[in-house]
C-alpha cells in the first residue's frame, strides 16, 4: 500500500477503525456515551479530512477515488451519520436501545457508504453498497424489545438481498461484455454504439437492484414498513443516506458515460410510476411515517427526472436534489424522533397541537414538510427549480409538466402534516426534557434547509466543478 | 439620488420585524405594540419614496423606474437580486403598508390566542407581498409570490372559524397549482431567452425582448394567466375566495382582498402582457369575456348572500372583474383607471371586511337577517357603512367611481361590446349594496344585539381610509399624474 492509496483510505479506515474500537470499549464500559463520542469524533475526522485535502488521483490497488464528487458526498454522508448519532443518544435512551453495537455500525454502514463513494470499479462499488446495507440491515431491527421490529427487520432484508442478487448479476452480465470492471471502461463497451443484448440484459439487472435501494416504483414495497418500523433516526439516516448513496451510485456511473441513451426509457417509466405511486398512495395514509415514506417513493422519482435530463444540467441538479433530501429527510425524521421521544403517537391524530406544546420540533417538522412540497425559500425549490430546468433544457417537456402536476398533488399530503400540528388547543404528548444535542442537529438542519434555499450559490458552484 | 437601499429596506423591515416578535415570544402587549410601530414606520417608508420621483439612476436601470437595486445573487443560473419602483408598483406598496396597519389595528381585540405569532405572520406577508410588488427578476419574483401564501394558509387555518381548514388548504391548493405551472413557464423563458441570446437571466428587462413562435408564446402566457387569474380571481377560478373570505379571521380577510388579489392584477400588467405581447392580445377576447362574466355573474351571487363577508367577498369578484377589463383593453386611460381601481378597491373592502369584523366582533354574527336599525343605534359606524358601501357601488365623488370610469371610457374603443355589458354590471353592485345598507342600517331593530359604537381605535383606522376614499374621488390627479409615465410604457407609447 503507497502513500497514496493510505491517503484516499484514510476517511474509511479512520470509521472502520472507530467502529472496532466502540465494539472493544464496550466490554469495559455499558455506557453509551462512549460509543457515541467516538462515533462522531470519527465521523465528524473523515469529513474534516476530506475537506481539508486536496483531491487525489485513483488508488489503482484499492479502487478507490478521491475524485470531487466522492469528496463531496463523503462529507455530506459523514456528517449524516454525525447527525443521526446525536439524535439517536437521547431517543435510544428512551426506547432502551443500548449497547455499544448501535453507533458501531452506524459507523460500519456510513463506511460502506463512503467506499461505494470512492469506487472507480464495479467490484469496489458493489462491496461498499453491500457493507452499507448490511449494517441497516441490523440498524432497522435493533429495537429488539418491541415485537414489530423483528419483521421490520425480515421486510427489509429478504427484498435487500434479492436486490444484491440482482445487482451482482448485473455487474456479472456486463463483465461478460466488456471484460474488465472499471466503470469509465465498463460504461465505453457497454453502453454506446449498437447495445449487445448481454449487456442489455446486464443493465436491466443492475436498474432493478438499484430502483430497489432508491425504493423506486415498483420495486418499493419494502419502504413504507421499514419506515414505519424502524427506531426514527434509523430511519432518518436510512432514508438520507442510503438514498443519497444510491443517487450517487447512479450520477458515478451515468455521469461518465458519452451517452447513456439506452436507459432513457427504463429510468423515464421508473420516475413516472414512482411519482404516481408515492404522491398518490401518500395522500391516503394516516400513519405520519407512512406518509413520508410514499413522499419519498415520490421524492426518488424526481431525482430520477434530473438523472434522465443529465445533459441538461441534470447530474448536477440529482446531486443537489440528493444533499437537499437528505438534509430535509434528516430535519423530518429528527423532528419525529424528537417527538415520538416525548410520546408522540404514529398517527396524524396524535400530533394535533404539537405545534403549540413542542414548537422547536414541531417547527422544524413544519418547515421540513414545507421544504419537501417544493415552497421556497428552502432546499426543496432549489432542487425542483433545478431538476425542472434541466428537464426543459433536455427537451423532457412531457416529463416535467407530468412532474410538476403530481408535486402540485404533493403540496396537499405536506400540509396534513403541518394541519395536524397546529390543530387544536392541548396536545396529549407529555412535554419532556430536552436534549441539547438533539436541539444542535435539528438547528443546524433547518438551517442548511433554508440557506440551501437563500444563498445555493456555494454549492451550486462545487457542483458545477464536480461535473465539468 | 438613490444612496440609502430604500427597496430593500422596504422589503426587509417586516421579515426583520417578525423575527423580532419570535425572540419576543409570549409577551402580548409588547408584540402587538411592536408589530404596529414596524407597520408603521414601513408605512412612513413607503410614503417616502414618494418623494423619490426625481432620483437619478444608474444607467442600468430600465425605462420608468425611479428606484432601483440590482446585485448578483445566485450567478451560476443567471439570477439576480433586482428591485425596481415605478408608479405603478409607488402606489401599491403604499397600499400595502397601510392596509397592512390597517389589518394590524382591526385585529387588535380580535385576536386573543397565540398573539405575536399573529402579528408575526402579517409582517411576514407584508414582507411577500411588498416582495412581489418590488421585484423585476422573475426567479425573485416567484419566489415572493409563494412565500406569502404560508402565512396567510396559517391565517385562515389558525384563527379562523367554520370549516377554517377546508378553506385554508382550498387556497394554498388553487394558488399553488396556478403558479406551479407559471414556474415551468418561467423556466421556458428563461431556456428560450438563453438559447436565443446566449445570456442565461431571470431579468425582466433583459427577457422583454425575447421573441416566441405563436404557438409557444400561447402556452407560456397560459401558465402565467392561469396563475394570475386564480389570484385575480377571475371566473369560473374564483370558488376559493368566498370560502377563504367566509372563514379567515378579519385581519385575514383585510390582507386577502386588500393585497393577495392586486398581486393577480399586477403580475399580468408587469409581466403577462409585457412579456408576451403576442399572445396577450390573440388571448385579449378571452380575458374580456371572461373579465364581464365575472363582473355580472359576482354581482348576481352576492344578491343572493345572506352573510355579509360573503357579500363582500363577491363584489370583490366583481371588482376585480373591472380591473381584468381595464387590463384586457390595454390602452393607456383603461390600465391607469384599472391601476387606480386597484388602489381604490383596496381601500374601500379593507373597511368594509374591518366594518363587518366589528359587527362579528360585537354581535358574534354575520347574518344580514340578524341586523337592522343600527341608524338609531350605533349612528357614527352605520355612517362609515353608509359612506364605503356607496364608494364600493360607485357613487360619484367617492374613488371606485374615478376608476370603473376610466376603466369604461379606456376600454370603450377598443373593446365595446365587452365595454357596454360591464355598464350593465355596474348597476348590479348598486342593486345589492342598497339593499345591504337598508336592511342592515336602516329598517326596524330585528334581534337585540349587544352594539356599542366605534372606539377610537376603531374609528381613526375608519377615518384614514374615508379619507382615502373622498380624496381619490375628489382629486385623482396626482395619483394619475404618478401613472402616466409608465403606463404610457407599458402601452407603447412615449411616456
Amino acid at each position: 500500500m503507497t502513500t497514496t492509496d493510505l491517503f484516499i483510505a484514510l476517511p474509511m479506515l479512520l470509521l472502520a477503525v472507530g467502529a472496532l474500537l466502540i465494539l472493544l470499549i464496550g466490554a469495559v464500559t455499558r455506557d453509551d456515551r462512549a460509543g457515541t463520542t467516538i462515533g462522531v469524533g470519527m465521523t465528524m475526522g473523515a469529513a474534516l479530512w476530506l475537506l481539508q485535502t486536496p483531491p487525489a488521483t485513483v488508488a489503482p490497488t484499492l479502487g478507490l477515488s478521491a475524485a470531487a464528487l466522492p469528496r463531496l458526498f463523503g462529507v455530506f454522508l459523514s456528517l449524516l451519520a454525525a447527525g443521526t448519532l446525536c439524535l439517536s443518544h437521547g431517543y435510544n435512551r428512551e426506547r432502551g436501545i443500548s449497547g455499544e453495537e448501535y453507533p458501531a455500525t452506524v459507523l460500519f454502514a456510513t463506511f460502506g457508504m463512503l467506499t461505494l463513494a470512492s469506487a472507480t470499479n464495479l467490484l469496489t462499488l458493489f462491496l461498499g453498497l453491500e457493507a452499507m446495507s448490511f449494517g441497516f440491515y441490523i440498524l432497522v431491527a435493533i429495537d429488539l424489545k418491541r415485537a414489530t421490529s423483528g419483521e421490520t427487520g425480515l421486510k427489509y432484508l429478504l427484498p435487500g438481498a434479492l436486490s444484491a442478487a440482482f445487482l451482482a448479476f448485473g455487474i456479472a452480465l456486463l463483465y461478460c461484455v466488456s471484460g474488465t470492471l472499471s466503470i469509465p471502461e465498463t460504461l465505453q463497451l457497454t453502453l454506446a454504439g449498437r447495445p449487445d443484448p448481454v449487456a442489455l440484459a446486464g443493465w436491466g439487472c443492475f436498474l432493478a437492484g438499484i430502483a430497489f435501494k432508491l425504493s423506486l416504483a415498483p420495486a418499493h414495497l419494502w419502504t413504507p414498513d421499514v419506515y414505519q418500523g424502524a427506531p426514527a433516526p434509523v430511519t432518518a439516516f436510512l432514508s438520507a443516506g442510503s438514498k443519497g448513496a444510491a443517487v450517487l451510485l447512479l450520477l458515478l456511473l451515468l455521469a461518465p458515460a458519452t451517452d447513456a441513451a439506452l436507459l432513457r426509457i427504463p429510468l423515464w417509466g421508473l420516475a413516472v410510476i414512482s411519482m404516481i405511486v408515492g404522491n398518490l398512495a401518500a395522500l391516503l395514509q394516516s400513519r405520519v411515517r407512512r406518509l413520508l415514506a410514499y413522499s419519498s417513493i415520490a421524492q426518488m422519482g424526481y431525482v430520477v427526472i434530473a438523472l434522465i435530463s443529465g445533459r441538461g444540467g441534470g447530474y448536477q441538479a440529482a446531486a443537489f436534489y440528493a444533499i437537499a433530501y437528505g438534509v430535509i429527510s434528516l430535519a423530518a425524521f429528527g423532528a419525529i424522533a424528537v417527538l415520538e421521544r416525548c410520546g408522540c403517537g404514529e398517527t396524524l391524530d396524535d400530533y394535533r397541537g404539537a405545534g403549540f406544546s413542542h414548537p422547536f420540533a414541531s417547527g422544524v417538522l413544519a418547515l421540513a414538510m414545507f421544504a419537501l412540497a417544493g415552497i421556497p425559500p428552502t432546499a426543496g425549490f432549489t432542487g425542483k427549480f433545478l431538476i425542472f430546468t434541466a428537464a426543459l433544457r433536455s427537451g423532457e417537456f412531457s416529463l416535467a409538466v407530468i412532474g410538476i402536476l403530481l408535486a402540485a398533488i404533493s403540496v396537499y399530503y405536506y400540509l396534513r402534516i403541518v394541519i395536524a400540528l397546529y390543530m387544536g388547543r392541548s396536545s396529549r404528548i407529555p412535554v419532556s426534557t430536552s436534549h441539547l444535542l438533539e436541539y444542535l442537529v435539528l438547528t443546524v438542519a433547518s438551517f442548511i434547509i433554508l440557506l440551501l434555499g437563500v444563498w445555493p450559490t456555494p454549492l451550486l458552484s462545487v457542483l458545477e466543478q464536480t461535473f465539468l | 439620488m438613490n444612496q440609502a437601499p430604500l427597496l430593500t429596506l422596504l422589503l426587509f423591515l417586516p421579515l426583520v420585524g417578525a423575527f423580532l416578535l419570535l425572540i419576543i415570544g409570549k409577551r402580548e402587549r409588547l408584540s402587538r405594540i411592536m408589530a404596529l410601530a414596524i407597520a408603521l414606520v414601513e408605512t412612513v417608508l413607503a410614503c417616502s419614496a414618494w418623494f423619490c420621483q426625481d432620483a437619478i439612476l444608474p444607467a442600468a436601470a430600465p425605462k420608468g423606474f425611479f428606484l432601483f437595486e440590482d446585485l448578483p445573487w445566485i450567478e451560476a443560473l443567471g439570477i439576480r437580486y433586482t428591485l425596481g419602483m415605478d408608479g405603478i408598483s409607488l402606489l401599491l406598496v403604499i397600499l400595502t403598508a397601510l392596509v397592512t396597519v390597517v389589518a394590524m389595528l382591526a385585529s387588535w381585540r380580535a385576536i386573543h390566542e397565540r398573539v405575536s405569532l399573529h402579528y408575526l405572520l402579517l409582517l411576514a406577508m407584508e414582507s411577500g407581498i411588498m416582495g412581489v410588488f418590488l421585484s423585476l427578476d422573475l426567479f425573485l419574483f416567484y419566489l415572493f409570490w409563494e412565500l406569502m401564501l404560508i402565512p396567510m394558509f396559517f391565517l385562515i387555518f389558525i384563527w379562523g372559524h367554520g370549516r377554517n381548514i377546508y378553506s385554508a388548504v382550498k387556497f394554498f391548493l388553487f394558488t399553488l397549482v396556478g403558479s406551479l405551472l407559471m414556474l415551468l413557464a418561467i423556466i421556458g423563458i428563461y431556456l428560450i431567452h438563453g438559447s436565443q441570446s446566449g445570456m442565461y437571466s431571470f431579468g425582466l428587462a433583459g427577457l422583454l425582448g425575447t421573441h416566441f413562435s405563436l404557438t409557444t408564446g400561447l402556452w407560456l402566457y397560459a401558465a402565467f394567466l392561469l396563475a394570475f387569474a386564480v389570484k385575480f380571481p377571475i371566473v369560473p377560478l374564483h370558488t376559493w375566495l368566498p370560502d377563504a373570505h367566509t372563514d379567515a379571521p378579519t385581519a385575514g380577510s383585510v390582507i386577502l382582498a386588500g393585497l393577495l388579489l392586486k398581486t393577480g392584477a399586477y403580475g399580468l400588467i408587469r409581466f403577462g402582457y409585457p412579456l408576451f405581447p403576442e399572445a396577450a392580445r390573440a388571448m385579449t377576447p378571452l380575458l374580456l369575456a371572461l373579465s364581464v362574466t365575472g363582473i355580472i355573474y359576482a354581482s348576481w351571487v352576492a344578491f343572493a348572500q345572506k352573510d355579509m363577508k360573503r357579500l363582500v367577498a363577491y363584489s370583490s369578484i366583481g371588482h376585480m372583474g373591472f380591473v381584468a377589463l381595464g387590463i384586457a383593453a390595454w390602452t393607456p386611460v383603461a390600465l391607469s383607471g384599472a391601476v387606480l381601481q386597484m388602489v381604490n378597491h383596496g381601500l374601500t373592502t379593507t373597511a368594509l371586511f374591518a366594518l363587518v369584523g366589528m359587527l362579528d366582533e360585537r354581535a358574534h354574527t354575520r347574518q344580514i337577517e340578524d341586523f337592522g336599525g343600527l341608524w338609531g343605534k350605533i349612528p357614527i359606524f352605520s355612517a362609515f357603512f353608509m359612506l364605503f358601501a356607496m364608494a364600493s357601488a360607485g357613487l360619484p365623488g367617492l374613488n371606485n367611481f374615478v376608476g370603473e370610469f376610466l376603466v369604461l371610457t379606456g376600454s370603450f374603443k377598443t373593446a365595446r361590446l365587452a365595454t357596454v355589458m360591464a355598464f350593465v354590471g355596474i348597476i348590479l353592485p348598486l342593486v345589492y349594496t342598497v339593499r345591504l345598507v337598508q336592511e342592515v342600517i336602516f329598517q326596524e331593530e330585528r334581534r337585540s344585539l349587544p352594539l356599542s359604537d366605534l372606539a377610537i381605535r376603531e374609528l381613526l383606522l375608519l377615518t384614514g381610509l374615508a379619507f382615502g376614499d373622498l380624496y381619490i374621488g375628489l382629486h385623482p390627479a396626482p395619483l394619475l399624474e404618478i401613472l402616466k409615465a409608465p403606463v404610457a410604457l407599458l402601452t407603447g407609447g412615449a411616456p
